[in-house]
């Protein structure tokens, strides 16, 4: 007997319905600072928006990449709405779900009258087809499995608006995961393209039913959005309702930092994402805003590789995250908007326990466990053990802000307990192979932002990123298998409350194991000029621009 | 006409050996498109999901297969399509071509204007400091990192005086900045050789005849020196044309412009090989066909190589 869980989540959802809606009055006036509530929104207008990046897919389960997710955002709804500040899901397309007692059977009712812009519904066929391409894939298309859906099975449409979801092993994570834009939902046409069709260059003919269109692009440089006039199903719990205010975005990739952010303080942009840390001064001195939202998942962090012969001794990899000065690095690379990490996930991730503890600064410590472990200082200060030097090797994050500079300062705090830091820098293949080989890099630095406990096995299970090289492909084999089982507790326990307790057990292995050195819990740094109103982020930090308004 | 034909069936071998070196060199690289976009552990692919998505793009194919099926691709006109993005090399090219082509063709007018604006003004001018000053000027054009140029320009253009907005301006506005920054350092050595070509042909004895006739200085330039110092100046001219596309790389990406500079920059970083291919074939074709024209241009100029091309042919 599946027991259902729709009345408590009808329940709750009126309940956060209520809340959320004086939350987001607090919280988007908090956000846009002072002038929020200073005047009515006006309907119009265009707003210049400056990327970093052109964007390379609209697939959504590629959208992890950040231009492609900000665009994904704004031409696509999701089934449920995961409210950004308290996480708590809300009814969007779907109008309520049941989920079965081991989470293996989800069950979507749709809401009415919702239509893509090429016109076509969307109705339970087309969210049935959506997900059979995102929990399944296609390989032959070259059309890839969202990573936030595990064990998929198969779609039932029950009537036109009901779809029902079957897993092969419980599936916890699935409700948050039609929420993400890895979930977009496309309309049927759409899904049937390759993924060449999703490239750059066919952006207008990717169909969502979102608030905003794309009406034109000149590909890797510009793209048009328009709003959509008939528009009128944003989560029941937004502020906003109806078309989005604004007329058309015009996104122009400005690839320079010192363009971006100088077109912002000049006047002549209106958002620019990417203000890196050491130009918010310049952007805050003009009286701009800085919004840095944070992306509420696995933390910027050092993974330390331990099935390397140099790191699978405990106390080494104790010494290396006494040597890290974590205060130091957040002090001089970044800015208050990157708070210093404590623990493998972020404070603001679900499921976050403290580990400060294992994470103290202490380098006489880290001193007196190198000596312990046999390693001893040579004539260069670099510690050495039969005849080896203690030398390893750290990846440069290109994609991470400053991963250089917080990387050059860590080799040198290191220095001073005997270890030498070498960064990897080197072309995209050399990259693509060294970051998959122990031998080649043991000190591998990343980060990955989802709102889900899934996240943290995202982050560390062997079929996924893999990040701590835990399986290893040439030996065929899985090095700390508690670490594998503690993390299927996370993605296949059905119970929250559990689900929760298993997520606090990983953090607590990862910190008594030393397996992760967290620096900080990374942002998305936005610029905006006064004049821009309502702008929202999503909860990994993609901007939402349905319900922004220019006060000018 | 066989000069012709001889020289067209050289720039055919030139074409099919750079096609053969890119693609041995681009297999011979570690790593691949493929395997940098799908291994990327940002996508949380298992391996069994990437090796079916490799299958999917036929990379068990033996090489001479691939080779063969890249070959008559590029001879139909199909270059494949990005790797990166999924878009048809084609209509890559044909978004970037037309913008760098503009870029480049102003670039270089201007580039030589300027230069022979500096070169003339340098060894005709009353003023000897002036002289002296603007024949430093190259020296210092060249030194000058074109990415700082850049930035410089548009600090000072578009931020400071609010001439030119550095997003949104129109087609043309858009192109002033650009074209400015590019023509600085291809000017340079254009002056350079210009200058030491007219000091050359001055100091020939058959000025001091014209002279000695009684032309007037601006009738000795235009009809003795010019004429003769252009020529060591288009042949540098015509290696310059690789200066120009490394410039274009920067100034694309400095002022946010779509273009071939770009496109290679975003195909290196991801080791897109299709676009690579693409590009370096185009690029020799481009490099082939102007070293062509300024072959051909010579005997039009100087009618002693015309009678030695006869010669030889």
């Amino acid at each position: 007997m599946a027991r259902t869980k729709r009345s408590k989540f009808l329940l709750a959802g009126v309940a956060i319905v209520a809340a959320a809606s004086l939350v987001a009055g607090c919280s988007t006036s908090s956000a846009s600072s002072d002038g929020a509530s200073t005047g009515e929104p006006k309907t119009g207008g265009t707003l210049t928006y400056l990327e970093h990046q052109p964007h390379t897919g609209l697939y959504p389960p590629t959208a992890g990449f950040y231009p492609n997710g900000g665009l994904v955002n704004n031409i696509t709804d999701r089934l449920v709405y995961q409210n950004p500040e308290s996480l708590k899901f809300e009814p969007w397309i779907a109008t309520s779900w049941k989920v079965n007692d081991d989470a293996t059977e989800y069950t979507f009712k749709l809401r009415d009258g919702v239509t893509f812009s090429d016109g076509s519904p969307l109705d339970a066929t087309v969210v049935a087809k959506n997900f059979d391409l995102y929990g399944s894939g296609d390989p032959k298309r070259a059309l890839i499995v969202s990573e936030a859906i595990n064990n998929y099975d198969r779609s039932e449409v029950v009537d036109s608006s009901t779809v029902k979801f079957h897993f092969t092993r419980p599936s916890p994570g699935f409700l948050q995961a039609t929420s993400t834009i890895n979930s977009g939902l496309l309309s049927s046409k759409t899904l049937d393209r390759k993924f060449e069709d999703y490239g750059a260059g066919n952006s207008k003919d990717i169909i969502g039913s979102g608030p905003f269109v794309i009406t034109d692009e000149k590909v890797g440089t510009e793209l048009t959005l328009a709003a959509r006039k008939d528009y009128d199903w944003a989560p029941p719990s937004a502020e906003h309702q109806g078309r989005a205010y604004l007329d058309t975005i015009k996104l122009i990739v400005t690839p320079e930092d010192s363009v971006r952010v100088g077109s912002l303080v000049a006047g002549q942009a209106d958002v620019v994402r990417n203000v890196e840390a050491q130009d918010e001064k310049q952007v805050e001195a003009k009286g701009l805003e800085v919004y840095a939202p944070q992306t509420k998942g696995v933390n910027n962090s050092l993974n330390l590789r331990f099935r390397h012969p140099f790191l699978s001794d405990l106390k080494v990899r104790q010494a290396l995250v006494a040597g890290t000065n974590r205060q130091e690095v957040v002090d001089t690379i970044y800015s208050p908007k990157y708070p210093l990490a404590t623990s493998a996930l972020s404070k603001s991730a679900e499921g976050y326990k403290d580990q400060s503890a294992h994470l103290a600064y202490d380098p006489d410590k880290a001193a007196q466990l190198l000596d312990a472990a046999g390693w001893k200082a040579g004539s260069d200060g670099i510690r050495e053990k039969n005849g080896k030097k203690l030398t390893l090797v750290v990846n440069e994050a290109a994609p991470q802000p400053r991963s250089f500079e917080a990387l050059t300062l860590i080799s040198q705090q290191w220095k001073k307990i005997g270890v030498d830091l070498k960064i990897l820098k080197a072309d995209a293949g050399t990259y693509a192979e060294a970051i998959l080989d122990k031998d080649q890099v043991q000190v591998y630095h990343s980060m990955v932002g989802r709102a889900d406990p899934d996240v943290i096995k995202s982050q560390f299970y062997s079929k996924n990123r893999n990040t701590l090289l835990n399986f290893e492909a040439k030996s065929n084999s899985v090095g700390d298998k508690k670490l594998e089982k503690l993390l299927e507790g996370v993605a296949g326990e059905p119970d929250e409350k559990k689900r929760i307790a298993n997520d606090q057990a990983v953090q607590d292995y990862l910190a008594e194991q030393s397996y992760v050195i967290p620096l900080f819990e990374e942002p998305q740094v936005y610029g905006a000029a006064n004049h821009v109103k309502g702008l929202g982020f999503e909860s990994v930090a993609r901007p939402s621009f349905y319900g922004v308004w220019l006060d000018k | 006409m066989s000069y012709v034909f001889r020289r067209v069936g050289q720039a055919v071998i030139v074409l099919l050996a750079a096609f053969t070196g890119a693609f041995i060199l681009l297999q011979a690289l570690p790593g691949d498109a493929i395997m940098i976009k799908f291994e990327n552990p940002e996508l949380g692919l298992s391996a069994d999901q990437i090796q079916n998505i490799r299958l999917s793009y036929g990379i068990d194919t033996p090489l001479v297969i691939q080779y063969v099926h890249t070959l008559a691709g590029f001879i139909t006109g199909d270059f494949g399509y990005s790797i990166n993005s999924g878009t048809a090399v084609r209509s890559l090219l044909a978004e970037v071509l037309p913008q760098t082509a503009r870029l480049a063709v102003l670039g270089f007018l201007a580039a030589a204007l300027l230069a022979v604006g500096i070169a003339f003004a340098s060894t005709f001018s009353r003023f000897g400091w002036l002289r002296k000053f603007l024949r430093n000027l190259p020296s210092l054009f060249i030194s000058v990192p074109v990415f700082w140029l850049g930035i410089m320009l548009i600090q000072i253009f578009s931020f400071k005086l609010g001439l030119i907005p550095a997003v949104g301006a129109g087609p043309a506005q858009a192109l002033i900045l650009p074209v400015a920054t590019l023509a600085v350092p291809i000017a340079a050595p254009l002056a350079q050789v210009l200058t030491r070509s007219i000091d050359e042909i001055n100091a020939q004895p058959f000025i001091a005849v014209v002279q000695a006739k009684g032309a007037p200085p601006g009738w000795i330039l235009w009809r003795n020196v010019a004429k003769n110092a252009v020529l060591p100046t288009l042949t540098i001219a015509g290696v310059l044309f690789g200066e120009l596309i490394a410039g274009a790389v920067v100034t694309e990406t400095v002022f946010g412009r779509a273009g071939i500079g770009r496109l290679t920059e975003q195909a290196v970083a991801s080791q897109d090989t299709p676009v690579l291919q693409a590009i370096v074939i185009l690029s020799a074709s481009v490099f082939v066909l102007v070293n062509l024209t300024v072959d051909l241009l010579y005997p039009l100029l100087d009618p002693r190589l015309k009678t030695k091309v006869g010669a030889a042919t």
